[in-house]
């Protein structure tokens, strides 16, 4: 009775989202919306209205630099929810998990020790140049943090968690968040309008620093709240 | 030919994302989900969007996996 | 980008060496009997068929910066690809996991 009643609800629910497909213009169709205004508009307009050379840094940090803003924030917001389920203290038990029984094999820590410049070097390529290449201050930063999470596997988290001490880890997190708002009431001061990127005229110097600041911002940001989560969870604190 | 190829990836894609669902040890579905991202990297690389394809190698297939797989430690490794 | 047939020739070769040992390790993986002969396999492939596949496009770019680049992530799959199975194949020793054996007695299924 139950999977009957269920299988018909189903059947229901999927009548008007197939009509709805069945609405949608065809793929790849070259009279879709989507081709037809934004898209043609963000690549002919993009390099002179935002001076990005990238168009994907063009949308991400001028046309959508509100949305990206936003993004930030929700990834921060999630790091605290993380924290706030996982680092409530539980006086019966202690959480701290057992070392892992098995030691760590020599020749995963040479490897991870030896790869670990070349990483560290092709992430602030990718936060650096990230606004005219593919790849950005996100991408770059995610990497910083798996390279993170990748030492505490083969080095302890206690050893790796001293690169990143307490004190400086707890500013690192909301870094892209506070970057956003450095750079956004800056441009609000200097421009008139929060988040706005000189394109011409005299402080025209100061676009590729704002979007350089806010892409370390990003990366730094994303690094340290990636490794965090990792350590929260794994119960080291973060 | 790269036709071809699309639907042999979106193929794996959809086997990839049953066989999650389907698959009652943890542990496995991890890993399981772990392909699937980068299955989907690829598919992302080969629609143009190297950005996004470096995001989900990064986040999906790297990051996500391992917060997966500490959570199966602290938690049980079975479905229940 | 070259179209001479020497390179075409040495192109071919390492691809078709690469593709060999995917194969090859792709069988393994279904066919052999436990855990460590089939991390054995599943690394042949990423180790040999990886690497001769990336070198064979490093030999059909030609002398570029592309090329050099191809040539890194050969280099890092070298690198990496032993080491995780290295780690794999330890991972499950330490944690007790009994090598398959020929003979029953030693602890094997058959």
């Amino acid at each position: 009775m139950r999977r009957a009643l269920t299988l018909a609800l189903l059947i229901l629910a999927s009548v008007p989202l197939l009509y709805a497909v069945s609405l949608l213009p065809p793929v790849g169709s070259e009279d879709n919306p989507t081709y037809t205004y934004v898209v043609p508009h963000y690549l002919e307009e993009g390099p002179e209205e935002t001076g990005c050379e990238n168009i994907v840094t063009a949308v991400i940090l001028n046309y959508r630099g509100f949305d990206t803003g936003g993004e930030v924030t929700v990834i921060f917001t999630a790091l605290m929810a993380v924290f706030g389920v996982l680092l409530i203290p539980r006086p019966a038990e202690k959480v701290r998990q057992p070392e892992s029984a098995v030691p760590v094999s020599p020749v995963t820590l040479f490897i991870v020790r030896t790869l670990a410049p070349f990483i560290v070097v092709f992430s602030v390529y990718q936060i650096i140049n990230g606004h005219s290449t593919p790849g950005g201050g996100f991408q770059g930063g995610t990497i910083i943090g798996a390279l993170l999470i990748a030492a505490s596997l083969v080095m302890g988290s206690e050893r790796t968690q001293r690169l990143l001490p307490e004190g400086v880890r707890r500013w690192l997190q909301p870094a892209a968040v506070l970057m956003f708002a450095v750079v956004g009431v800056t441009g609000m001061l200097l421009f008139g309008e929060y988040l706005s990127y000189p394109i011409e005229g005299e402080y025209l110097f100061l676009r590729v620093p704002f979007l350089t600041l806010v892409e370390i911002g990003i990366g730094v940001g994303g690094a340290a709240i990636v490794a965090s989560i990792f350590w929260a969870m794994e119960g080291s604190d973060g | 030919m790269s036709r071809a190829f699309d639907l042999v990836l979106y193929g794996l894609l959809i086997a990839c994302a049953l066989a999650v669902i389907r698959t009652k040890d943890l542990l496995a579905a991890s890993i399981i989900f772990s392909t699937y991202s980068l299955i989907l990297c690829l598919v992302w690389q080969l629609r143009g969007s190297p950005d996004v394809a470096l995001t989900e190698a990064a986040v999906g297939a790297g990051v996500t996996t391992v917060l997966f797989l500490v959570a199966v430690a602290r938690t049980s490794r079975r479905e229940r | 980008m070259s179209n001479h047939p020497v390179v075409l020739a040495i192109t071919v070769l390492f691809v078709c060496v690469g593709a060999f040992f995917f194969l090859v390790g792709t069988i393994g993986i279904l066919r052999l009997p436990d855990f460590y002969s089939r991390t054995h396999a599943a690394t042949k492939c990423d180790t040999v068929g990886a690497g001769s596949i990336l070198v064979g496009l490093a030999v059909y770019t030609g002398l570029e910066f592309d090329s050099l680049k191809i040539l890194a992530i050969a280099a890092f799959v070298l690198l990496t690809s032993p080491t995780a199975g290295h780690a794999l194949a330890r991972a499950a020793f330490r944690t007790g996991l009994v090598p398959w054996t020929r003979s029953p007695d030693k602890g094997g299924v058959g």
